[in-house]
């Protein structure tokens, strides 16, 4: 019991900096998308659930080599590698435009594809690569896990960070109050790309930084 | 509108006759005198006093030819450009007769003492708003100071909104320039879809600075700290930086304005003008299209050099909300259907005086703002001519 209200706790205190990480993740897509505030609601959830995911896979990962990942230089080639992921998601969903299902073999129409068929995947995974990177609030939660004496407390330790982190998402369907016209909607696309490139940056950074230790 | 009009596209009432034309310019002499004269009379350094006057005659036979020929953008652009490339002639002399460089150390931002520009003022607001925290490491009162810039900038924006961009912005007129320099584009269609970009660099902009506390524009983004101050290059991170605005500024303030005959900088990249675009809800004036005239040629879609115009928009009788009321589709349209409206008169209300009403505080503000900036670029030339060095 103990364990849950440290985590929840050390994620109700960081919580507003968890946000520097999802906001130019998540609000870029949601405009991009043009929800509704109560269509907005579902991306919102998907996207939690794949920081969920990140978070419990990384619970393990804690558990089990989290002293090596602190200690290591090398760790910034794992988390530059997850920012290089998201940024090339990012990047993809930014810059390929909706209308281009018909140019065959491009990112952007496979992206397009996919999405059609499975809308919840690109939330979800684009949680899944935030619940893996390197924010100071995810630092202090993995110094916490580390000292877990089993798997399943550090399992535990996560999932109440996660519930208090999750409080500070939950105004982000709002983003369905800005509107939903096509050039709102264009906008927000853009500047996930954008956002794309930035991370991008960021992975090169980590993974330069990793190969050099 | 009389047919005179419908010809030359502006104001026949005033090219009927050049005494009127006078007559109108002189308020601007006045208040030009008084600008240029009032504070100190004249130099008696010959090296000074050459420049003001230089910049005195420019000022008032521009706004002249303007006033009698009824053509705006022509000479607007003149005056832009010069004030674009003299600022830079400027700002570089004095950074070197106060820094001996035009690189930013490390030790001049903890100074705070680098100047403030308009471009940052989008990513200023959020973290001032929430942590009282500016930005930026200028000083909030003086010469290039937050204070200064932001009273200039707002008052601009209030009465002339996106304006600002065609008759305020001491960089835009470098791209003006080189979208000048072909007669005829090679690249002819860009996607809609690009003109949104600068919202989505504002959208950017703005959360990365509220996240990371700091000008994110002008540490990653800002095309003109090629041609005013960079960064001192002493690192990997110096050296990303630097390549990236020297390859913005290459590509959108130099080539595409070549080969695409606009200002694809303002057009395709710049937050501050998306921020800028929303004053354009705010204040009185507006470019408006006759429809009952339009014989839609596309001329002012294709002459545009913002993308402010589209066929939806003409099809509607105005422009986008990213018009920086330059005046060249009003100068090019061949019906003269296209003209300066003030807000909440009627749709064709004398055209003429409605320009006139724009144009008076739009080129007070670009002499006010710019005259200054030619004056001591024009200094620093001669100095150069005289001495060798533009530094005194």
């Amino acid at each position: 019991m103990n364990l849950l209200v440290q985590g929840f706790l050390l994620g109700l205190a960081n919580g507003a900096s968890c946000l520097t990480t999802c906001a130019p993740v998540l609000l870029p897509y949601l405009v991009g998308e043009g929800g509704t505030v109560r269509r907005n609601a579902s991306p919102v959830l998907h996207f939690l659930l794949g920081r969920l995911a990140g978070y419990l896979i990384f619970a393990v990962f804690a558990w089990e080599a989290g002293l090596w990942i602190r200690s290591s230089p090398r760790g910034g080639l794992i988390f530059g590698a997850v920012y290089a992921a998201l940024a090339i998601v990012l990047v993809t969903y930014g810059f390929s435009s909706p209308a281009n299902t018909c140019a065959a073999g491009s990112m952007g129409s496979r992206l397009t594809a996919v999405r059609s068929r499975w809308p919840a995947w690109l939330p979800a995974f684009m949680g899944l690569l935030t619940g893996l990177s390197l924010c100071p609030p995810f630092l202090a939660a993995l110094a916490g896990a580390t000292s877990q004496a089993t798997l399943l407390s550090s399992l535990l330790f996560f999932l109440a960070f996660f519930i208090a982190t999750s409080l500070y998402v939950a105004p982000f369907p709002l983003a369905g109050l800005i509107g939903r016209s096509q050039a709102i909607r264009i906008t927000g696309r853009l500047a996930a790309g954008l956002m794309g490139i930035y991370y991008f940056y960021r992975g090169l950074i980590m993974i330069y930084g990793g190969l050099r230790s | 509108m009389t047919a005179g009009c419908r010809s030359t596209g502006a104001t026949p009432e005033l090219t009927k006759s050049p005494g009127k034309a006078v007559l109108w310019s002189l308020p601007m002499l006045a208040l030009s005198l008084f600008m240029f004269f009032g504070q100190g009379g004249i130099p008696r350094d010959p090296l000074r006093a050459i420049p003001l006057f230089c910049t005195l005659i420019l000022v008032n036979v521009l706004f002249y030819l303007m006033i009698r020929t009824g053509k705006t953008d022509r000479y607007r652009a003149v005056f832009f450009i010069t004030m674009a490339v003299l600022f830079v002639i400027s700002f570089l002399a004095h950074f070197q007769e106060e820094r001996g460089s035009m690189a930013l150390t490390a030790g001049e931002l903890i100074k705070g003492r680098t100047p403030f520009c308009h471009m940052v003022i989008p990513a200023t607001i959020i973290p001032a708003a929430l942590s009282r925290t500016i930005i930026f490491p200028g000083s909030i009162l003086g010469p290039y100071s937050i204070a200064s810039m932001i009273v200039l900038w707002l008052g601009a924006s209030l009465a002339m909104g996106r304006g600002f961009c065609s008759w305020g912005c001491f960089f835009g007129g470098l791209e003006d320039g080189f979208s000048r320099v072909r007669r005829k584009p090679w690249i002819r269609k860009i996607a809609e879809r690009w003109t949104y970009l600068p919202y989505a660099v504002l959208v950017v902009v703005v959360v990365m600075s509220a996240v990371l506390l700091s000008p994110f524009y002008c540490e990653w983004l800002c095309p003109f700290k090629t041609v005013t101050e960079y960064f001192e290059v002493n690192s990997f991170q110096t050296m990303l930086q630097a390549f990236i605005f020297v390859g913005l500024f290459l590509g959108l303030v130099v080539v595409l304005p070549i080969l695409s005959r606009r200002r694809t900088q303002c057009g395709l990249f710049c937050p501050m003008g998306a921020f800028q675009s929303f004053f354009n809800k705010v204040n009185p004036f507006e470019i408006v299209i006759a429809r009952n005239q339009c014989k839609d040629c596309d001329k002012c879609i294709r002459e545009c050099p913002t993308f402010s115009l589209d066929a939806r928009s003409v099809s509607l009788g105005r422009t986008r909300i990213s018009c920086v009321k330059c005046g060249k589709c009003v100068d090019e349209c061949p019906t003269g259907a296209i003209a300066y409206h003030v807000k909440g008169t009627r749709s064709q209300w004398k055209p003429a005086r409605a320009r006139m009403l724009f144009i008076y505080p739009a080129y007070l503000f670009l002499t006010v703002f710019g005259g200054g900036m030619i004056q001591d670029g024009l200094y620093r030339i001669l100095l150069l001519a005289t001495t060798g060095s533009m530094v005194r």
